[in-house]
């Protein structure tokens, strides 16, 4: 029966031969490492996005009058709505989690060197977008904490002089935040976003194969000697099959991630959920403490502690398009963090300033 | 003009003419409307105020706070911080409004004493009349 499925598919779609080339043919490098799954694993936790979402869209009333008691409809009436929701918030942040520990490791394998800066500025791009939904889903269950942390953060645009107002007012759909805000945000989360992240997807993945994985994590590999104006596919000939040997891998990998989520829901199901996040949104009442979500707790606290609103912004922005174009700053040949101690020193400094603001900014 | 080349201009004017019909609308479509006639006044009773205290109220869609402040008489103040727009609030004791938010400290005419807003708090017109405090 399977076969004859097969033959049906592979008479029309020719799908043999696209098995057997871009799986079974297709060749990882030997020395390829546990990282190099994190792609995968950021997809499959799109998908469950997608799947969770879907689901939770069947209950979820976007108005500023029923979105809170729509949710906790989800939480407490519908029968599993609470595992789909506890699905969908865990996973986002994990995502993240996953997408920050992607991008990291590619850093330190300084895979992001020539001729793969467009994979990089897609990448960060996609972490970008990532974040935008993690944003803009914030604000739908309309607590107290959603409401008051998209004040702020919606604020954010006003330090830019002649525009920032304008941008501010687009943004929340009026003044303040409203129902208009929600019903943007919803539209902005469910519409706009995802076809947004499914092209970036799309063009990172043609990217990656057009251009072959970087199998040498650290010194100078061919295509990297090679002028700008060439292309070379980089192919591996001697490596592993993708399938079943790094598919497999792959597959652990996101069961790991499954796991994590998992145990998450199961002994933490209140990680992401401190009191301000189970009450109805207030207008008129500012609760005591107001914090975002942990990934933007850092830009949050620098905010915070830089006197002048507009100098805050300016950095913020210098630093993501430092973070974005990085390929074209790091200009060095040498791809082994560990023999660049500049670029170690500088990273080490980075990156503990962002975990000190970050539990700075949670306290 | 060649035929080709007069066919690649029209082509260019078309798409230029269609780009930015679409553009114009979509750019108006995304800024919101403006709002409908708001409220021009409210009115409290000045006996709900005593001196040293605050009332919380709500003009045009703004929350707003009244204080009557010991030697310096009636003020309504928007409660809209200048920093990130949370809503201050009074604090008796010290006789300053606060912002929960990032430490924002006005005093009772709305200017800054402490923390990173901008500037002070708008004050909204006000009036005594009789028995009655009239805003806006």
């Amino acid at each position: 029966m399977w076969d004859r499925v097969r033959n049906w598919l592979d008479v029309r779609i020719g799908i043999n031969d696209l098995v057997e080339e871009e799986v079974r043919a297709y060749r990882v490098p030997k020395n390829i490492n546990i990282f190099y799954t994190l792609g995968v694993v950021t997809i499959a936790g799109y998908l469950i996005q997608v799947i969770t979402g879907i689901l939770l869209l069947i209950y979820y009333v976007p108005h500023p009058d029923h979105a809170f008691q729509s949710v906790q409809g989800i939480m407490n009436k519908v029968p599993f709505g609470w595992l789909f929701r506890q699905m969908h918030v865990m996973g986002s942040n994990l995502l993240i989690g996953v997408v920050f520990a992607h991008m990291l490791t590619v850093f330190l394998m300084g895979n992001y060197k020539r001729p793969r800066e467009l994979t990089w500025i897609v990448g960060a791009l996609l972490l970008f977008v990532s974040v935008a939904f993690g944003f803009s889903g914030y604000l739908l269950p309309w607590t107290q904490l959603s409401y008051w942390a998209t004040t702020v953060a919606t604020a954010i645009p006003t330090a830019v002089p002649y525009m920032g107002d304008l941008v501010a007012n687009v943004l929340r759909g009026g003044e303040s935040v409203t129902g208009a805000t929600l019903s943007r945000f919803f539209a902005f989360h469910i519409s706009i976003l995802p076809p947004i992240f499914l092209m970036l997807l799309g063009l990172h993945l043609f990217l990656t194969k057009r251009i072959g994985i970087s199998g040498t994590p650290f010194g100078l590999s061919a295509e990297e000697k090679r002028p700008w104006t060439e292309y070379h596919k980089k192919n591996h000939p001697d490596g592993y099959p993708y399938y079943p040997r790094f598919f497999q891998k792959d597959l652990f990998m996101v069961m790991v991630y499954l796991a994590v989520m998992f145990f998450l829901i199961t002994f933490a199901p209140n990680l992401f959920f401190p009191g301000d996040a189970t009450m109805p949104a207030d207008p008129y009442r500012t609760p005591a403490s107001i914090r975002p979500e942990w990934y933007l707790l850092a830009p949050y606290q620098m905010l915070k502690i830089i006197p002048n609103k507009f100098l805050g912004v300016i950095i913020q922005v210098a630093l993501f398009v430092l973070f974005l174009f990085w390929p074209f700053f790091d200009t060095e040949k040498e791809k082994n963090i560990m023999k660049r101690p500049f670029l170690r020193g500088m990273f080490l400094a980075a990156f503990a300033l962002w975990v000190i603001l970050m539990f700075w900014g949670r306290s | 003009m060649k035929r080709r080349s007069f066919l690649q201009l029209l082509l260019s004017a078309l798409g230029i003419t269609t780009l930015a019909s679409l553009l114009y609308p979509l750019v108006r479509y995304l800024v919101p409307p403006g709002t409908a006639e708001k409220a021009r006044t409210l009115v409290i009773a000045k006996r709900d105020i005593p001196l040293g205290y605050a009332k919380e109220i709500v003009f045009n869609d703004v929350p707003a706070v009244v204080v009557n402040r010991p030697g310096k008489g009636l003020i309504a103040l928007s409660r809209v911080c200048t920093h990130l727009g949370c809503l201050v609030h009074y604090d008796k004791e010290n006789r300053q409004l606060l912002c929960p938010c990032h430490a924002g400290t006005f005093d009772l005419d709305g200017h800054v004493i402490s923390g990173p807003p901008p500037k002070p708090l708008p004050v909204l017109p006000l009036r005594v009349d009789g028995e009655n405090i009239v805003i806006g």
